[in-house]
C-alpha cells in the first residue's frame, strides 16, 4: 500500500498528538456514498457545512471544509464502486475520512497532479473529472493523508481547524 | 394565490399601528388555522411552528416568501396591506406599478386601458418600474465591472431573497447589488420631481406601490439599507384587482392618450432580465423559486460560481410574475408579457436627471447587517453540547419527518426541544407508540 501525507506548516505538531491520541469525537456523522450515484453525492458534504453553520464556524473556514468534503466525496462516487464518509467533529477542528471499496488509485502522485484524470466518459458526461479533485483538497485543508494501491480500497482523510494555530 | 374578491375585508388592517423590531406583511388569523401544518411543511427557513392547534410565525426567521400564503387553504394567512383610504392623507398621489401587473388581465385588455384604470382607482399620476428597465440594466452593468473583487454580484431586487441571505448566508451579504431597486429609484425621482413641478411640501405627496407580493410590502414598510423616507404604502395587485377590473369596464370606453413602457416589462421575468445584463465581459445566470435560489446561494458560498458575474435571483417561480399576491397563474402571466414586449414600441425615455441622481450617490444603500437564525450559540463549546443534545432527541424521534407535532421535521423539533420551545410529549407517533404499549 502507498501512503501520502501533507501537513500544512505549523500544524505538525497537533496532527501528530491528533493521530497518537485519537480523541473521542464530540459529534460524528456518516453517509453512504453510492457508485456513480451523482443526484446523492454532495449531500454528505452539505450535512456537514449545515451542522458547522450551526456549531457557529467561520466562514472561511466553512467554505474550505465544504470544498473539500464536497470534492472528496464527488471522488468516492465518481472513481470507486462506492464507500462511506465520516465526518468527525470537535470543539476545535474536523476530521473527515472518506473510504471506499476500491479499485484504489494506481499513481497517488499522479493523481495530485492539477488536470490529471482517470474519469471513464460517464463521469465526464457529468461535468466532473476536470482532474482538479485532489489538488483542491489539498489546498483546502491543514492535513491530507491518502492510503491507496492499485485494486485495493482508498482512505482519503483530512483535517481543518476551526482556529488558525 | 388569495381569490380578489370576498376577501377584501380582510386587507383593512392598518399597518402602522404596530411597528415591531421585525415587521411582517403576514397576519395569521387564528380563528381560520385549523393547526394543519401544511404552512409549516413549505417554510424555506422553518420559521413556522404549530402549538396548541394554532400557526406562529417568528419574526426573525420569516424573509416574507409568501409560500404559507399561497398553501394555506383556510385563509388563515392573510398578506397585509395598506386601506386604499391611506389615499386620502395626501393632495397628490402617485402609483408606482410592478411590471408584474400587467401579465394579470386577458390579452383583450391593453396595457394602457390597464394603467389608466389604476389612475381611476385615485392616482393623480402613475409611472411603472417598466420606466427605468434601461437605466437599471446600465447601472447594474456599471457596479459589476466596478466591483469585480466580489463576484459573483447578487441582484438585490426581491426582498424575499435579500431577507434570505441576512437569515441563513450572511457571508454572501457583500455581494449583494448595493443600489435601490428601480421601484424605489422611481420614487426618488418622482418626489423631486413633483415637489418642484406641482411646489408642494414633501408630507403632501403619497407615493405608493403596487406590488406582486407579501415581500414588497414589507419592504416598503421596513426598508432594508435606505437612506431616507421611500414610499408612503403598498397596495398588492390580488387586493385591488377587483375593483380594477370594474374600472378597467369604464375606461375602456372612454380611453385616453397615455404613455406605456411595454419594452421595459422585461423586470418582471427574472430569465429575461439575466439576458440584458449579459454581455461580452459580464456572464449573468437567472435562478428562480426559493429552493432554487438556497441551492444556488450554497454553491456560491464554496465559490462553486465564480465564472458567473451577475446572479438574478427570484424568490418566485418565473419571477415577479409569481407572486403570490398576483391573480394569474405565472406561466401565463409570463407569456403575456412576453407579447407586449415583442409587440410593444420602443419608448424614448429621457433619463438625463436619473443619471445625475445616480452620479450623486442618490441611490447607494447602506451595507446590509447579517441576522443568523443558523447558529445554536455565540461559543462553540456550548453550540457542541447543544447539538449533542439534539442528536440524543433525535434518536429518540421516529424520524418520520411528518410535521404533526407543530415542527417541520423530527431535526428540528428536536431542536425546539433543547432550545425549550417544545417537550418530546410534542411528538404525536411516540405517544401513540407508548399508548399502545400500555395496553
Amino acid at each position: 500500500m502507498a501512503e501520502y501525507w501533507n501537513v500544512s506548516p505549523g500544524f505538525e505538531d497537533a496532527i501528530t498528538r491528533y493521530f497518537t491520541d485519537v480523541p473521542e469525537a464530540e459529534v460524528t456523522l456518516e453517509s453512504a456514498i453510492p457508485e456513480k450515484d451523482f443526484n446523492s453525492a454532495g449531500r454528505g458534504s452539505a450535512e456537514v457545512k449545515n451542522l458547522l453553520k450551526r456549531l457557529g464556524v467561520d466562514n472561511d473556514i466553512l467554505r474550505r471544509v465544504a470544498v473539500a468534503a464536497y470534492e472528496a466525496e464527488i471522488n468516492v462516487a465518481a472513481h470507486s464502486i462506492g464507500g462511506k464518509m465520516t465526518s468527525h467533529i470537535y470543539d476545535d477542528m474536523i476530521h473527515i475520512k472518506f473510504e471506499d471499496r476500491g479499485p484504489g488509485i494506481a499513481d497517488i502522485d499522479q493523481a495530485m497532479i492539477p488536470g490529471f484524470s482517470t474519469a471513464d466518459e460517464l463521469v465526464r458526461e457529468f461535468g466532473f473529472g476536470a482532474g482538479l479533485g485532489l489538488p483542491n483538497i489539498l489546498r483546502n485543508a491543514d492535513a491530507l493523508h491518502i492510503v491507496s494501491a492499485k485494486n485495493c480500497p482508498t482512505l482519503v482523510e483530512l483535517i481543518i481547524y476551526f482556529t488558525p494555530i | 394565490m388569495p381569490d380578489a374578491g370576498g376577501t377584501d375585508h380582510l386587507f383593512h388592517t392598518d399597518m402602522n399601528d404596530e411597528k415591531k423590531q421585525y415587521f411582517h406583511a403576514l397576519q395569521i388569523l387564528a380563528d381560520n388555522c385549523t393547526g394543519c401544518t401544511a404552512c409549516v411543511k413549505v417554510c424555506p427557513t422553518e420559521a413556522i411552528r404549530v402549538r396548541d392547534r394554532k400557526a406562529s410565525i417568528d419574526p426573525n426567521r420569516c424573509i416574507d416568501c409568501g409560500n404559507c400564503v399561497s398553501i394555506c387553504q383556510f385563509h388563515a394567512i392573510i398578506p397585509r396591506s395598506d386601506s386604499l383610504e391611506t389615499l386620502n392623507k395626501f393632495k397628490y398621489r402617485v402609483a408606482i406599478i410592478s411590471s408584474s401587473y400587467f401579465g394579470q388581465f386577458t390579452e383583450d385588455i391593453s396595457y394602457a386601458v390597464a394603467k389608466q384604470a389604476l389612475l381611476e382607482l385615485g392616482f393623480d399620476e402613475a409611472a411603472e418600474e417598466a420606466m427605468v428597465t434601461d437605466f437599471m440594466i446600465k447601472i447594474i452593468r456599471d457596479y459589476i465591472r466596478a466591483n469585480r473583487d466580489k463576484r459573483p454580484i447578487l441582484s438585490s431586487n426581491c426582498p424575499a431573497v435579500v431577507r434570505l441571505i441576512q437569515v441563513k448566508y450572511p457571508a454572501l451579504l457583500p455581494n449583494l447589488f448595493h443600489l435601490e431597486a428601480p421601484m424605489s429609484i422611481l420614487t426618488r425621482y418622482l418626489r423631486e420631481k413633483i415637489r418642484e413641478e406641482k411646489q408642494l411640501n414633501e408630507d403632501e405627496i403619497g407615493i405608493f406601490l403596487i406590488v406582486p407580493c407579501v415581500a414588497h410590502v414589507t419592504a416598503v414598510h421596513q426598508p432594508e439599507g435606505v437612506y431616507k423616507h421611500l414610499q408612503d404604502g403598498a397596495f398588492s395587485i390580488g387586493m385591488i384587482y377587483g375593483k380594477v377590473r370594474e374600472l378597467i369596464k369604464k375606461v375602456q370606453n372612454n380611453p385616453v392618450e397615455i404613455d406605456t413602457y411595454p419594452k421595459g416589462l422585461t423586470w418582471a421575468l427574472s430569465g429575461v432580465q439575466a439576458e440584458l445584463v449579459d454581455c461580452e465581459d459580464i456572464r449573468a445566470l437567472s435562478v428562480n423559486g426559493i429552493e432554487n435560489v438556497m441551492d444556488i446561494l450554497s454553491r456560491v458560498e464554496d465559490h462553486y460560481l465564480d465564472q458567473y458575474d451577475y446572479i438574478v435571483l427570484r424568490s418566485c417561480t418565473n419571477g415577479c410574475v409569481g407572486g403570490c399576491l398576483n391573480v394569474e397563474n405565472p406561466f401565463v402571466a409570463m407569456s403575456r408579457i412576453q407579447k407586449m414586449i415583442k409587440e410593444g414600441e420602443e419608448q424614448i425615455i429621457d433619463i438625463h436627471n436619473l443619471e445625475e441622481l445616480y452620479h450623486d450617490g442618490e441611490f447607494a444603500v447602506a451595507p446590509l447587517t447579517a441576522r443568523p437564525i443558523m447558529e445554536l450559540d455565540k461559543d462553540i463549546k456550548t453550540a457542541i453540547k447543544k447539538m449533542k443534545k439534539i442528536n440524543e432527541f433525535l434518536t429518540m424521534l421516529p424520524g418520520l419527518n411528518c410535521s404533526a407535532c407543530g415542527s417541520p421535521t423530527c431535526y428540528a423539533l428536536a431542536e425546539d426541544i433543547v432550545l425549550g420551545k417544545a417537550t418530546i410529549d410534542d411528538c404525536l407517533v411516540l405517544l401513540k407508540r407508548h399508548s399502545k404499549e400500555e395496553d
